[in-house]
């Protein structure tokens, strides 16, 4: 078996890149492939809170790599006993515990094994960022359409361009329609045209997201939530389906044009 | 009634006021990452500056350096600024020729 390894990065922080590679990797597996997720934010490890994993721990990242456990005594397997696993990010020590070389080792052991390995990169464009974007061969880029974040990601498209890493894909996350509707928010084609790059998956601003990352439970897994088929999509799109993207596109209504003339409609944006 | 008209036009008139600023956000964005992209290396900065004293200066007598070159915001463009003392103005070529 030779896997694929991907690398879920962005420029700016917060955008959402850990419940991406936590939400990619439980889809995929969902669809029946064999995914292990690292966190390489060494340092300030979270994919296994994101995941509920965290009472888990044993071994991180920085022991296998150091030879202090064998590879599979660090791998965590998911609640859902599904085919996921968990190399989580050591806590106690800082980002120059690995060499890029080391983690591109360990991913090519891992691809022997597994379908997908995802790696969550940590915010930035430092060591950190080099050592998990060295291991991979593909890229997914994750953003929110605000300014700083795609100026950030614009930054990042450059820095991957020059590790080889040639044509990232993009997530653009937390799109609120409410928004985007009254033009308030930059659509999906804005962002295209900003940054050249091909989209790979929409996703909604969502509560849920909130309330499943309280809960340590992957928001796929929620039927109801808007958010989770946006990542179980990206999934199968990842994965080789031909899946439309998501129609986030905001129709303006008779009935919400006229809510706007009397002043109805208000700016207080309540999530769609 | 008169007083529903008044306010129906007032409320038509802020609608139409309202400034979409997702267009405000994509035009900054455009201009800003034109310079983000442009960002040359000072050793390209500095050859191209030479090269560019050096056109220059064929055709007129001008000072060892620029008094200005730099890559800059100017409204909605992104332009590159170069300003330098022309010393000697005589041997410039007759606008007919």
């Amino acid at each position: 078996m030779t896997g694929r390894t991907i690398v879920i990065t962005s420029g700016k922080g917060g955008v959402g890149k850990t419940t991406a590679t936590a939400n990619l990797g439980t889809a995929l597996a969902m669809r029946g492939q064999k995914v292990v997720v690292i966190d390489a934010d060494i340092g300030l490890r979270n994919l296994d809170v994101i995941m509920g994993l965290e009472n888990r721990i044993v071994y991180d990242l920085v022991n296998v790599i150091e030879g202090k456990c064998k590879m599979h005594q660090a791998m965590i397997r998911d609640k859902h006993k599904l085919e996921l696993y968990l190399i989580p990010a050591a806590q106690t020590r800082d980002k120059d515990s690995i060499e890029p070389e080391q983690l591109r080792e360990l991913c090519e052991k891992l691809e022997q094994e597994f379908d997908y390995v995802l790696i969550d990169c940590p915010a930035g464009i430092e060591g950190g960022f080099k050592n998990a974007v060295g291991a991979a061969k593909e890229a997914i880029l994750v953003t929110t359409p605000e300014v700083s974040a795609i100026r950030d990601a614009d930054r990042v498209i450059g820095l991957l361009e020059a590790s080889e890493l040639h044509r990232p894909k993009l997530i653009i996350n937390r799109i609120n329609t409410n928004l985007v509707k009254h033009g308030d928010m930059m659509d999906k084609d804005d962002i295209v045209e900003l940054l050249s790059v091909e989209i790979l998956g929409l996703v909604p601003a969502d509560d849920h997201t909130i309330t499943a990352a309280n809960r340590g439970v992957p928001v796929v897994h929620d039927k109801k939530a808007p958010s989770g088929s946006a990542f179980l999509r990206i999934a199968a799109r990842v994965d080789g389906d031909e899946v439309p993207l998501m129609d986030l596109d905001p129709r303006i209504s008779i009935l919400d044009r006229m809510k706007g003339l009397v002043g109805l409609s208000g700016r207080a944006y309540s999530h769609a | 009634m008169r007083d529903f008209v008044k306010w129906l036009v007032s409320q038509l008139a802020a609608a139409e006021a309202h400034e979409q600023t997702g267009i405000t956000a994509k035009q900054r964005l455009q201009l800003v990452l034109i310079q983000d992209r442009l960002d040359l290396p000072t050793d390209k900065m500095e050859s191209m500056k030479h090269e560019i004293w050096e056109v220059v200066s064929r055709y007129l007598q001008v000072a060892d350096d620029f008094l200005e070159f730099e890559i800059r915001r100017l409204d909605e463009l992104v332009v590159l600024v170069s300003n330098i003392q022309v010393n000697d103005a005589s041997e410039l070529v007759p606008a007919t020729g």
